[in-house]
This record gives structure tokens, sequence and C-alpha cells, in this order.
């Protein structure tokens, strides 16, 4: 059997700051594994074990997303070998011409059974380019999954819905995003880091994969800081629990909000 | 009719905002049902053009139907795709998106055609900066949903076809015993943080919630690694967008990824025990202090 | 020249970080109020595969480089000085003397296990009236016929009585002085070995400490590691790569007490602004940073020189005496930005003092390093 997970190199917006013109300013931010990433990864690996599967990573982005740490931080956490695009274009890429990109990547490394995928990525959080890719591949997509058990083609995928719990067959190749509390991702030992760097990490030509052009093309032609709602920033004395109470909600009925 | 605007539906029948979106952008609007057939008949009542409903089997997801739903759109391309902030919407966005190898933005504030452009003004990176997208082609947007007012008028005709699902079937389902949410609907959201030391606690809250009216909602520590309740009520930037009349947060720190799901909120009230907390910058009303004391306080003011 | 870590050693960072903040910090001050040996942590830090990092992986070690394990010390050690001293204690006094000067015989029985974590090592040199003085040792080992009897009493012995092995000194010519020392790997349930009370102590309060007895201590012949008469070679060689694993423990400390200042003061406030804003805060910060980075650069340069095969014994010395003077000083400074709070148990940083300290004395004082280094620069 085949798993994929595609994993995500970029920056945590915490640590990014907007200028006043609009534009993101990433100066302080490191990049490293999209946050959720990790917990994909390591449910992943539990399936993959039991499964007796192949585990492959998969990326593709701008400048850095393919570099030997990128790649090592990737393979450390539990990957066999990864196969990766990184081409500047790609930089600025939308949801789906990056999922047509992975769907080009997926057809290279042929017989992919599964492919998972976090939660959301750390900065765009779109939660979109699993979804995507499953339609460019014409394959289910499944959402919150908590628990992955079964064979290639009888999949048994336990998912998150509002109010419970539910059990699902899959009877063929899958997209899957894995809930971000779906396992708690092991730290990786040092053995697993020095071994990283000598595992498989395949180099891919966006030019090569005649990725098929998309039918919209987006133009950014405007940044803002967008206007939040000014909030009065009034605090309220709670020395006396009682006074602050009423005060409060005396406020707040002014204002129509009670 | 051939449609400017549809709307994909599985399981959530509330997608009263995309139709009011959709509607802006003048044109034939159709929704494109693949849930239950109670969630074709409220989306016919929302006033629409066209409804297409993809029946399926009693045992399948709505998800299964993504490739029918693809089916419907791409035999009638629009410009435009909306879905709301759902898993199984988005699974059925995904497929026709890539079937029209449309674009996706999924922060959009205000969606207008210029020209033959339609531009996005999508909010990007957690909410800290804007860009205004024009974009050339078929654009599948995300958008928070929105309940159907209730319908007065006839309902729109629902057009009924099937096509084979993908193999995806429910084998069991198990309640968790949590209430279900009803974050959207509320007009008055209570937000409870990791400043609640304990689930024993959260009874103080309802009281509050049960004096205010209001719902029940949680940053991700408390809905995932504590899991005190349903992962529907979690609000942030991977979940719940709200904008009620009033937010109350209760022991939340106030970091962006969770301040992005109520910037909408008409009054943010918190109360926190950090005068540092960077929540205190966010709101119109903040009580620093232990709310062990003020959340009782405050239900009895209100009764 | 390049000052950058190769990206193992960038990962090897982050990943100890992480589980020491995930599995250490939540348990650094209980470990210090309580004075408790984390027994638990110890099948971790095997899993980990931070008890033997420099020794090959055929040997049961990691395989890493010396630079990545002086910065597994560092990383523990921002979480727990105590924590930090029992990895850098077993991997650096009792595997690797070991490792260096054991028979094939000697490694095949204690290497992989000590390498991988799976058997606790401890290093018994000091004694009651020997401790600079290293040579003034009393402790005996006789010849039998069947092997060797130890007599004497050690302490200050990190990681008794959890560790499983002991690498112990003794002399067995006392007349010869520092020459009549030999070295023998002593196992805990050995007859005539005993371990005495607890030492309670200022700092590094998780970490066992407590003196060790042998009275009639029956060892076999090949028990003796290198030599007879090796003994105070093998432990100041030992002691050499010791002391550059304090130096990482100190900095670590260090670091922990900066992080901490930065954090407080830009959240306190007096007189309407946070401190960080005050040139006063500023200026001690910014000695604190400096100081940090000058001891880190000598740390990281004299793991290099032991990877490149380069001779380190002064390098680690400096390292050592300049690390662990930091620590204390930064400690120091990181409780005056934190007032009256640093002051109390609520802070962090009143451990970071009290544990700073004993890196200036144990694995060589001050005194001995600069000995080391002044017999080097006056050649």
């Amino acid at each position: 059997m085949r798993i994929v997970v595609a994993y995500k190199w970029t920056c945590d917006p915490e640590e990014a700051t907007a200028r006043a013109d609009g534009t993101v300013d990433w100066s302080r931010a490191k990049p490293g594994l999209s946050a959720y990433d990790p917990v994909a990864i390591e449910v992943a690996r539990q399936f993959a074990d039991e499964a007796g599967a192949e585990l492959i990573g998969v990326t593709a982005g701008g400048k850095g997303v393919a570099s030997p740490l990128a790649a090592k931080a990737a393979l450390g956490r539990g990957l066999d070998r990864v196969v990766t695009v990184e081409d500047e274009s790609l930089a600025d890429a939308g949801r789906s011409e990056l999922a047509a990109v992975l769907a080009e990547v997926i057809r290279h490394i042929g017989d992919v059974d599964l492919i998972i995928t976090g939660d959301s990525s750390v900065d765009v959080a779109a939660k979109m380019v699993p979804t995507v890719l499953a339609g460019e591949l014409g394959w289910p997509a499944v959402a919150e999954v908590t628990s992955i058990t079964g064979q290639a083609g009888a999949l048994r995928v336990e998912r998150a819905i509002p109010g419970g719990v539910q059990l699902l067959e899959i009877s063929g190749p899958a997209v899957l995003a894995a809930a971000a509390d779906a396992a708690a991702p092991r730290v990786p030992g040092m053995k697993d880091l020095l071994a990283a760097g000598k595992k498989p990490a395949e180099l891919l030509e966006l030019a090569a994969l005649k990725v098929p052009p998309p039918n919209a093309v987006m133009t950014v032609t405007g940044r803002a800081v967008p206007e939040h709602k000014p909030r009065q920033g009034q605090l309220i004395d709670t020395a006396d629990p009682a006074e602050a109470a009423a005060e409060l909600v005396s406020a707040l009925r002014q204002a129509g909000a009670l | 009719m051939s449609m400017s605007a549809w709307i994909v539906v599985g399981d959530q029948p509330d997608v009263g905002n995309l139709v009011t979106v959709a509607r802006s952008l003048g044109g034939p609007v159709g929704a494109v049902v693949a849930g239950p057939r109670s969630v074709a008949d409220t989306v016919a009542g929302a006033g629409l053009d066209k409804v297409v409903w993809c029946s399926a089997p009693d045992d399948v997801p709505a998800e299964a139907s993504a490739p029918a739903v693809a089916d419907v759109v791409a035999a009638d391309p629009p410009r435009v795709i909306l879905a709301g902030r759902n898993p199984g919407e988005r699974v059925l966005l995904g497929a026709a998106a890539a079937r029209l190898k449309a674009a996706v933005l999924t922060g959009a504030r205000s969606v207008a055609f210029d020209g033959d452009d339609v531009v996005v003004v999508n909010a990007v990176f957690g909410d800290i900066a804007e860009e205004t997208v024009a974009v050339t082609g078929p654009v599948a947007l995300l958008l928070d949903g929105g309940s159907v007012p209730s319908a007065d008028g006839a309902s729109t005709p629902i057009e009924e076809v099937s096509a084979p699902p993908l193999g995806l079937k429910v084998i069991e389902t198990r309640t968790h015993g949590f209430d279900e949410a009803n974050l959207s609907a509320a007009h008055r959201v209570i937000g409870v943080g990791r400043g609640l030391k304990a689930r024993e606690d959260l009874a103080l809250i309802e009281e509050l919630a049960s004096a205010a009216d209001a719902e029940i909602a949680c940053s991700r520590p408390v809905a995932e690694g504590l899991n005190w309740m349903g992962k529907d009520r979690y609000i942030g930037s991977s979940g719940a967008r709200i904008a009620p009349r009033l937010y109350f947060a209760i022991g939340i720190s106030g970091q962006l990824q969770h301040m992005v799901g109520v910037t909408g909120a008409e009054t943010i009230v918190a109360i926190n025990a950090d005068p540092n907390a960077a929540i205190f910058k966010q709101t119109d009303y903040g009580l620093v202090g232990d709310l062990y004391q003020l959340v009782p306080a405050i239900t009895a003011a209100l009764k | 020249m390049d000052f950058e870590l190769t990206d193992e050693q960038q990962l090897i960072r982050e990943a100890v970080r992480e589980f020491a903040e995930t599995e250490v910090t939540p348990i650094a001050a209980e470990l210090d109020r309580d004075h408790r040996f984390p027994r638990e942590l110890l099948p971790r830090l095997a899993e980990m595969n931070l008890m033997g990092m420099p020794y090959p992986e055929k040997e049961g070690g990691a395989g890493a480089d010396y630079v990545s394990y002086v910065i597994s010390i560092e990383e523990l050690s921002r979480a727990c000085a105590s924590t930090a001293v029992i990895v850098s204690a077993h991997t650096s006094l009792a595997t690797w003397p070991i490792f260096k000067f054991g028979t094939q015989a000697q490694k095949d029985q204690y290497l992989n296990d000590m390498a991988s974590g799976r058997r606790l090592g401890a290093f018994a040199l000091t004694e009651p009236a020997a401790g600079t003085d290293a040579g003034a040792g009393t402790a005996t080992a006789t010849m039998h016929a069947d092997g060797y009897a130890l007599n004497g009493s050690k302490m200050f012995i990190t990681n008794a009585p959890y560790a499983d092995v002991y690498v112990a000194f003794a002399k067995t010519d006392p007349e010869r002085g520092t020459r009549g020392m030999s070295a023998f790997i002593v196992e805990k349930d050995t007859p005539g070995f005993s371990v005495g009370e607890a030492e309670h102590k200022l700092g590094i309060r998780g970490s066992s400490t407590p003196p060790v007895y042998f009275s009639d201590c029956r060892v076999p012949r090949d028990a003796l590691l290198g030599g007879e008469g090796d003994g105070f070679k093998i432990a100041m060689a030992t002691l050499d790569g010791g002391r550059i694993g304090i130096a990482a423990q100190a900095l670590g400390i260090a670091q922990a007490a900066l992080d901490a200042s930065v954090a407080y003061a830009k959240e306190r406030v007096q007189f309407g602004k946070p401190i960080a804003t005050l040139q006063a805060i500023q200026w001690m910060i910014a000695d604190m940073a400096t100081e940090i980075d000058a001891a880190r650069l000598l740390v990281y340069r004299a793991a290099s020189c032991v990877d490149n095969g380069r001779p380190y014994s002064t390098e680690g010395a400096m390292a050592k005496l300049f690390a662990s003077e930091v620590a204390t000083r930064v400690a120091g400074k990181a409780i005056q930005i934190h007032g009256g709070y640093g002051y109390t148990e609520s802070y962090p940083v009143e451990r970071n003092y009290r544990d700073a300290k004993i890196t200036e004395i144990y694995e060589g004082t001050s005194e001995v390093q600069r000995m080391v280094i002044a017999r080097s620069t006056l050649r």
C-alpha cells in the first residue's frame, strides 16, 4: 500500500505584521512545518505501520519548500521519502493551482492508495487544497478524520460531525484531512533526525509536470489593513464584583446588546 | 436559463447569506444540494431560480455526491460558485472548483463584478491584511452561512438527479452527548477559554448563558485538548466565525487565531485575570478580574 | 568560518526543546521543591536517544556530533538543570571512559546498554577529603585471588543510587600517589557497595548526589578499566570532556534566566510603562544577551574541537569557566529585573540562581579551569 502525506513548509502569521499599506512583513518569521502537519504525519505513520505501507511526503510551493532543512524536518517526523516541487511561481499560488500541481505529483508517483493532509495550513487556513485535490483526482474526500484503519480498497475512517462521530467505509483511494487533535505527534528522536538526511528526497521540475493551466487568473490589485470595527476599550473597575456587574449590564442594555 | 452563480450545499441548509451575496451579483442563481431531501426543501424556500437535488441512498454521505455536484455545475458553468464553511460543503465546492478549474478564495469580505472581472476583497493570513483580488474566469468562494428565512412565497421546484456516488458509506454514527451548537443564529454568544479551571466550572457559564439567552462557544484548546464541548462550538480561524450582537469572552487570552472568528461581533466584552492579556485591546468593555466572582455577579445582575 | 548550525543541529535543537517544554518543564519546579529524582524521565530520554548522543549507532548511541550533544544538554538545562546533569554525567562521565578505555569484553557488557539509556551510569571519583585534589583519594583496591576488594567512601556521586553502573576510582598502589590510582567498573548490586543518604543542596535538587561506600566490595579482575595505575589519567581525560557538558548546562540555565527576564520586562508596568522601556533594564538585558552569546560561542567551539579531532582541554576549560560565571551573573541580574517577585517561588529565576552556582564548582572548579588555561597560555 502506498500512502502520501501532503505537507506545507511555511511561516506562522502570528510572527508577521501588517504594514500600514496592507503589505505583510514576514521578516521576523521563520518557516517550519505547518502546525497541524505533524499530526497528519503521525496519523499516517501509525496507519502505515499497521498496514505495512510506504509513507511518502509531498509538498509544492515557492522558494525553500524543498530545501534540505525542510525535507529533513518532514522526513524526521516519520516519512519514508519525500517528493517535492519548488518553483518561485508557486509562492503566491492559489488553492486550486496548488491542488492541480499536487495532483500531477500524485500521478507521477503512481499507485497512490491514500492521501492524508493536516486539518488546515497555519498561514492560509483555507481547508480547500485537499478537497480540490480530491476533485482533480476524482477521489472521495473527507475532513475532520480522527482515525484510519483497514486496508487499500477497504478503508475504515472515523470522522467528527456536529454531535458526534461517524464511521465510514471507503472502497477506493481517498483524500483524508486529519482533525487537528487526531493524534499527539511524537517528538522526533535524535536517530530519526540524523537518519532523515539519508532518506530519498526527489525534486520535480514544475515545467516537466505539465500542469494544465487554470481557467481563472487572480491578480492582486490592492492591499489594505482591514478596518476592524473600532472597539471602545473601556475597562470597568472590578473592585466590587456586584457593582461591576451592574455597570456592565446597564452599558450593554443601553448599547442594545442585551 | 443559465446560472451566473451556483450555491453548493451538503447537509447544512444555512445558505441565507450565500443567496444574498449571489443575488447581489445579478443574474440567475441556482443551488445544487447533495444532502438529505429535507435540506433541499429548505434551500428551495430561499427564492432561487433553480434547485437541483442529487439524491443518493440513505447510508451515503454528502461527500460521495461530489462528482454529481461537479457535473451539475459544469453542465451550466457559472462565474461564481459559493458554499458555506462546513466540512461537507468544502468537499463539494472543491470538486466543482476542480472541474471548472476555478480560482478559490476563502476570506471574501465582499464580491462584485467590475467589467469582466469578479472582484473580491479577501482577508488573508489570519485577517491581518486584506487583498483586493480581480479574477478572470470562474471563482469558488467559501462564505459564512446564515439561516434561510422561512418561505412565504412558492418554493423553487426541485429537480432530482441521481448519479452513482463515490464508494463512501456510513457504517455507524455515534453521538457524543454534547448538544449541537447553533452559533451562527445566536444573537449572543459566550466564549470560554483556558481561564476556566475545571470542567465542572462550565455550570457557572451555563447559568450566565441561560440568564443572557446566549449560546456557549469556546477557544480551540477547550474544544480539542480538553474536549469539554463539541468541536462545533470552537470559534476561530479554522472554526466557526460569528457576528453576534454580543460576544462575551471569558478566560480567553485574545490570540489572533481565536479573535479572527469574532471580529464581526457588534459588542465584545471580556473577563480575564491577566491585565496584559491581548484581548483587552479588542474589547468594548473589559473586566480585569476573577471570573469566578464576576460571572456569578453578572448572572445575578441579569436576573 | 561558518557560525551557522547544520540542518541536523537546528532540527535537534528544536526537537529537544519541544521534548523539554512538553515533558520536562511541567515537572521542573516540583523536582526542585521536592528534591525528587525524575525516574520517569529516564525511559523517555532513552526513547529520544538522548542518553548516548555522541556514541556511534552500532554501540547503541545516536551517532550525533558533539555540537549536537552539547545543544541537547543546553536545551534540557533550559527547562531543568537537574535533568541536564543527569544526562551529561551519564553520557560524558560514566559512558565515555568505558567507550574510550574499555576492553572489547567490557564494551560488549556495558556500552550498548549505557549508550542506549537502558542502564544509567555514574562516576565515583570525589571523596570527602579529595575534591580538587583528586589525587589525594584514599579509597583502595587490593588485589585478591579472584579480583579486587575496594574499600573507601566517595561523595557527591551524581545519579547514585539510581545508576546501574559506576566507574569508580581507587588506589591499587597507595604509595605511588596519582600513579597508583586505578579505575573500576562496579555494578550496583555488588555486595559491599552501598549508597548513603541523599545530600540536600542549594540547587540542582532533582539531581541525586549521595555518598557511596565500598566496604570490602569484591569486583572481578576484568572490572579493572584500563591498566593498573591508569586511573588518574582516565579520570582527568574524562573530566576534560565532561566540563564541556557542564558548560552547556550553565548555558541553558543562563538562557532560561534571560528568556524569563525578557518576558517579564515586557509585561511588568511601572510608572505607566513596561519596564522594558527603561534604559537601566535595557542595558542589563543587553549585557546578559551578549555574555550568553559569547558563552555559547565558546561552548560550541570546544564541542567543535572534539568533532574535528583537535585538542579540546583548554577550549573546554575556557568554555566551562566562562559559561558558569555567566550563568551565575545572569541569574542574579534576572532576579534583579524581576524585583521582589523574582525572590519568590512563583517565578523560575530563583531556581536558575540556585542551580547556576554549582556549575562554577563541579567537574573542576573555576580555579582548576584557570590553572588549566594558565598552564596552556604560559607554555
